[in-house]
C-alpha cells in the first residue's frame, strides 16, 4: 500500500478487525451504557477502600453500644479502677486510656530527635549512593512484624534492663517505649526526609551565602521551613506507636496504673491495644465486658482518625511549601 | 575565634547525624543477631543419640540398626551410672527401702495364707516379720551407727531361723546387711541433705516430675505418659547446660547483711560423701560417650508437626497455615488494589468522591492493626457468616478477609504509583492506533506497570504473613489441628510465635525451637522485602533509563 502512495479509506473494516469503524446509533448506545456500567462498576470497587472504613467504624460502634448506653461514660474517662470480672465490674480506663498516651509519647522522645537526625543525614549529608545503601536498612526496621519486635522485646531486652539497672520488672514502659521508637522510627524518618529534601537547593543556597554553616542552615532555615514536614512525620509516628498492639501487649507489662511518679518508666502500664488483644478473649459474647473492649477500640479509632486528619493537614501544607520553594 | 567554634559545632553536629544512623544499624544489628543466631540452631545444632531415636520413633526417621548398635554402645557406658547410683541409694535412700521391707512383708504375709498354715503358726510367723520389719525400719531412721548396728544384728539373729529358710522372707536380710555395710561408709547426720541432693541429680540425670533430663529414663522404667519424658537431652548444647546443673549447685548468699544475693556454686559432688564423688567424675568425663552428639540439619523443622506443645519437631502446620491465610487474603487484595489503582489513575477526575476515596485510603492505612480485629470478629465472624449461612466461628477465610481489609492501602498505593509511572507516549500511542481506553489499560499500561505492581503484591503478602493482632479473635489458634477447610481455625507463625514467647511455659525450655519459630517468619518476610526493593530498583532504573 505504501509502495503505491495510493490509500484509500473505506467504511467497510479489514476482514481481520474486530470492530467496525462505524456504530449504528443502537451499537453507539449500548456502547455506551456498557462504558458507564463498567465505570459505575469499577467505582463501587475502587470505593470499597471508604466502605471498609465506614465498615469498620460502623460495626465497631454498634458492638460498643451496649456498653455505652448501659454504662456511664464518665466512669469509662475518669475512674482508673478496671475491674471487668468483679461484682459488679467497674469499668474506669482511664489508667489505661493514660497507659496508651504514656508509652506512645515516651517513644517519640526518644524516637523524634533521632529521626530527624537520620532524615538530615539522608537528605544532606551523603550522597545519593550511600543513601541507596541507608534507605534499606530503614526499609528493613519497618518491615520486621510487630510480633518479632515484641519477641525481642520480651526475651532479650526485658531480662536485659533488669540485669543492667536492677528493675523489678523487665517488662515496663520503657521497654515497651523503646520499641515502639524503634517501629515508629522508620515512619519518622521516611515522612521528615521528604519534606527537608523537597524544600529545593535555593533556600539551602541562600542561607550559605548569607555565610551560615551547615548545621546553623539545616537548623534554622530548613528544618522551621519544614516544621509542616516534620509535624506530620511526628503525628503519623504516634499513630503508629499508639495502635501498635503486639510490642506493648508483651512487653509493658500489663498493670493498669499511672505510673507515680510520672517520670518513672521503668513501671508496668496498660495499653488500649493490649487490653483488647489480652481481654477479648475471656469476655463472653453480649457481655459488657466485651462491649467494654469495643468502646476501647471505638476510642483507639477516634484517636487514630483525629491524627491522621492532623496529618494530611500538615501534609498538605508541607506539600504547598515544597512546591514554593 | 569565634568562626572555628561555629565550625567545630558544625562538625559536631554532622557526626551527630552520622552516629544516629549508625545506632539505626546497631539496633537493627541487635535485634536481627540473637535471633538469627538462636533460630538457625533450631535446624542446625549437634544433635545426641537421644535425638535419632526421638526421631526414629515419632517420626520414623534413620537406619533402624546403626541406631540399636549406637544405643547399645551408649547404654554400655550409661550402666555404670545407674549401678552407681543404685548402690549409693541402698544406704541413703531410706523412703525406698522402708517401702521395699514392708512389701516383702505384705508378700511374706501372702505366702503363709496360701500356704494354709495352723491359726497359731501363721499369727507367731506374721508377728515374727513384722518385729523384724519395725526393727529395720527404726534401723533406716536411725542416725546414730551404734543403735544401727544393734538393730541390724538383732535382725540377723532371725537369719537361722528354719521356718524363714527358702521363702520371700529371706529378702529382709539381704537388704539388712546392705544397709549395715553402706551406714558404714556415709555420715548419717547428713542423711536428709544427701537424699535431697541425690533425688535433684537423679532428676537431671534421668527425669523428674515435669523436666526431662540428660540420659532420659532407665532402661525397664515404663515409657512417661508425656512424650518429653521419654527422651533425654536431644542436643549437645541442651545435654551441657543439664550437666552444669547435675555438677554443680547455685545458691543465692547473702554476703553482706543489706547487699543484694550473691550467685554462688559450688561443685554439686561436695554435697556427697566420697564413695558416690566417682559419679560426677565419670559423668563428666563420658557425657559424649552416653549421648554421641553428631553434626545434624533437622531441616524437616520446617515440615514437622510438633510434638508436646512444641517440645520436640517443627513448626511445618504454622507455614502452612500462614501461607493460606496469606494467599487467601491475596485473591481479595490483588483484584481490589489492582482495579481500584487503576479507576484513580486512568478514570479518576480531581472532584469530591476522588478527595473521599483518598482520604477513606489514607484512614484505612492508619486504622490500628487490633481495630481491624475487632471488625474482623464483629463483621465477619458474627455478622456476615451467619448472614451467608456459615459457622460464626473464626476460620481462615475470615482472617484473611480481615488482613485483606488491612493490607488493601498497601496494594493500591503501590499500584497506583506503578501506573502512574507509565510513560503517556505508551498509552498515546496505544490510544492514536485506535485501541479503547480499556483495551489499552489491559494491553499496555498493565503489563508496563506490572513490575511495579508486583512490588506491590510482595509488599502486601509480606504485611498479611507478619500481622499477629488482626487474627487473634478471628482465625489464629496456638494448638490444634491442621486446618481440612477455609472454615477452621489454623496456627500461623505470627501468633506461635507470640505464644512461643508469652503464653506458653514449655517455650522456654526449648529456645532454639522459640528462635526458629520467630525468625522463620522474619526471614520470610525480610526475603520477600528484599525481593520488593530489588524489583524496584530495576523498574527504576528501566524508567529512567527511557
Amino acid at each position: 500500500m505504501m509502495n503505491d502512495g495510493n490509500v484509500t479509506l473505506t467504511l467497510t473494516p479489514a476482514a481481520d478487525s474486530p470492530r467496525p469503524l462505524v456504530l449504528t446509533p443502537g451499537q453507539d448506545l449500548r456502547g455506551y451504557l456498557a462504558a458507564l456500567l463498567g465505570r459505575a462498576f469499577l467505582f463501587f470497587l475502587t470505593f470499597s477502600s471508604v466502605l471498609a472504613v465506614m465498615l469498620i467504624l460502623v460495626f465497631v460502634v454498634i458492638r460498643s453500644l451496649g456498653f455505652l448506653s448501659s454504662s456511664s461514660l464518665m466512669e469509662f474517662l475518669a475512674s482508673q479502677s478496671w475491674r471487668p470480672t468483679a461484682d459488679p465490674p467497674v469499668f474506669g480506663a482511664l489508667a489505661i486510656i493514660v497507659g496508651s498516651l504514656y508509652v506512645s509519647l515516651a517513644a517519640l522522645v526518644f524516637a523524634v530527635p533521632l529521626g530527624i537526625l537520620a532524615a538530615v543525614f539522608l537528605s544532606d549529608m551523603v550522597s545519593w549512593k550511600v543513601r541507596n545503601v541507608v534507605k534499606p536498612i530503614v526499609e528493613i526496621l519497618a518491615a520486621i512484624p510487630s510480633v518479632a519486635y515484641g519477641f525481642f522485646a520480651v526475651l532479650v531486652l526485658a531480662p536485659w534492663l533488669q540485669r543492667e539497672f536492677g528493675f523489678s520488672t523487665g517488662t515496663n514502659a520503657l521497654n515497651a517505649s523503646l520499641i515502639l521508637a524503634v517501629m515508629a522510627l522508620p515512619t519518622i524518618i521516611s515522612v521528615a526526609e521528604d519534606s527537608i529534601s523537597a524544600l529545593g537547593r535555593e533556600l539551602r543556597e541562600a542561607s550559605y551565602s548569607c555565610g551560615a554553616t551547615r548545621m546553623e542552615t539545616l537548623l534554622r532555615v530548613v528544618i522551621p521551613a519544614a516544621h509542616s514536614g516534620i509535624i506530620a512525620a511526628v503525628v503519623l509516628g504516634m499513630m503508629r506507636a499508639i495502635g501498635e498492639t503486639m510490642v506493648v501487649w508483651m512487653a509493658s507489662g500489663n498493670a493498669p496504673q499511672i505510673p507515680h511518679p510520672w517520670w518513672d518508666l521503668a513501671q508496668s502500664v496498660r495499653t488500649l491495644t493490649a487490653t483488647i488483644a489480652g481481654e477479648m478473649g475471656e469476655a463472653p459474647e453480649t457481655s459488657l465486658h466485651r462491649g467494654a473492649l469495643f468502646a476501647m477500640g471505638v476510642l483507639l479509632l477516634l484517636m487514630t482518625l483525629g491524627m491522621n486528619i492532623v496529618s494530611e493537614y500538615f501534609l498538605a501544607r508541607a506539600k504547598k511549601a515544597g512546591g514554593k520553594a | 575565634m569565634k568562626l572555628r567554634f561555629r565550625g567545630q559545632l558544625d562538625r559536631v553536629f554532622t557526626i551527630a547525624t552520622g552516629l544516629s544512623v549508625v545506632l539505626l544499624t546497631l539496633v537493627l544489628l541487635a535485634i536481627l543477631g540473637p535471633m538469627v543466631y538462636r533460630g538457625s540452631s533450631a535446624v542446625f545444632f549437634q544433635g545426641t543419640v537421644e535425638f535419632r531415636k526421638m526421631q526414629k520413633n515419632l517420626f520414623g526417621r534413620g537406619d533402624e540398626q546403626a541406631l540399636h548398635a549406637e544405643v547399645a554402645e551408649t547404654e554400655k557406658v550409661r550402666q555404670q551410672v545407674y549401678e552407681m547410683i543404685d548402690a549409693f541409694k541402698k544406704g541413703v535412700d531410706v523412703e525406698a527401702l522402708s517401702e521395699q521391707v514392708r512389701q516383702i512383708h505384705r508378700q511374706f504375709g501372702q505366702d503363709l495364707r496360701d500356704r494354709n498354715l495352723p491359726a497359731g503358726e501363721y499369727t507367731r510367723l506374721r508377728e515374727l516379720t513384722r518385729q523384724i520389719r519395725d526393727k529395720l525400719e527404726a534401723a533406716f531412721r536411725s542416725q546414730d551407727i551404734n543403735e544401727i548396728k544393734r538393730l541390724v544384728g538383732e535382725v540377723l539373729k532371725d537369719e537361722s531361723n528354719p521356718q524363714l529358710k527358702g521363702t520371700s522372707a529371706e529378702k529382709l536380710f539381704a537388704i539388712a546387711r546392705q544397709f549395715l555395710q553402706a551406714a558404714g561408709q556415709i555420715d548419717l547426720g547428713k542423711h536428709q541433705e544427701y537424699a535431697l541432693a541425690l533425688q535433684e541429680a537423679e532428676g537431671i540425670l534421668f527425669h523428674s516430675e515435669a523436666l526431662p533430663g540428660l540420659l532420659g529414663p532407665r532402661p525397664g522404667e515404663p515409657p512417661a505418659p508425656l512424650v518429653m519424658l521419654r527422651y533425654g537431652a536431644t542436643r549437645w548444647d541442651q545435654a551441657q547446660t543439664l550437666l552444669d546443673r547435675f555438677l554443680w549447685v547455685e545458691h543465692w548468699v547473702e554476703e553482706k547483711p543489706g547487699e543484694p544475693l550473691v550467685l554462688q556454686r559450688k561443685p554439686r559432688a561436695e554435697l556427697f560423701p566420697e564413695p558416690l564423688r566417682p559419679l560426677f567424675t565419670y559423668v563428666e568425663q563420658n557425657a559424649g560417650k552416653m549421648l554421641h552428639p553428631r553434626r545434624t540439619v533437622y531441616w524437616q523443622f520446617l515440615r514437622d508437626d510438633n510434638v508436646n506443645s512444641h517440645y520436640f519437631g517443627g513448626i511445618g502446620p504454622e507455614i502452612l497455615g500462614t501461607m493460606l491465610i496469606t494467599v487467601v487474603g491475596m485473591l481479595f487484595v490483588i483484584p481490589l488494589g489492582i482495579i481500584s489503582a487503576a479507576y484513580l489513575v486512568e478514570c479518576a477526575s480531581d472532584g469530591w468522591t476522588m478527595r473521599i476515596i483518598r482520604m477513606g485510603i489514607n484512614t484505612l492505612a492508619g486504622v490500628p492493626s487490633i481495630v481491624f480485629g475487632l471488625f474482623g470478629l464483629a463483621f465477619f465472624v458474627l455478622f456476615l457468616f451467619p448472614l451467608l449461612g456459615f459457622a460464626p466461628r473464626p476460620c481462615i477465610l475470615a482472617a484473611s478477609m480481615t488482613l485483606a481489609v488491612l493490607t488493601l492501602p498497601v496494594m493500591i498505593r503501590a499500584s497506583e504509583e506503578a501506573i502512574r509511572s507509565v510513560p503517556a507516549t505508551y498509552k498515546e500511542g496505544s490510544l492514536a492506533l485506535g485501541a479503547s481506553r480499556f483495551h489499552t489499560f489491559i494491553a499496555v499500561t498493565f503489563p508496563a506497570a506490572l513490575p511495579g505492581i508486583l512490588t506491590g503484591v510482595i509488599l502486601s503478602l509480606s504485611r498479611i504473613a507478619g500481622e499477629t493482632a488482626p487474627i487473634l479473635f478471628t482465625g489464629a489458634v496456638s494448638l490444634g489441628a491442621v486446618p481440612r477447610s477455609l472454615f477452621d481455625p489454623t496456627r500461623t507463625l505470627s501468633y506461635g510465635s507470640y505464644d512461643m514467647a508469652v503464653g506458653d511455659r514449655l517455650g522456654m525450655m526449648v529456645p532454639h525451637n522459640q528462635y526458629g519459630m520467630v525468625v522463620t517468619l522474619v526471614l520470610l518476610i525480610l526475603i520477600l522485602n528484599g525481593a520488593a526493593i530489588m524489583l524496584r530498583t530495576r523498574v527504576f532504573k528501566k524508567l529512567r533509563g527511557h
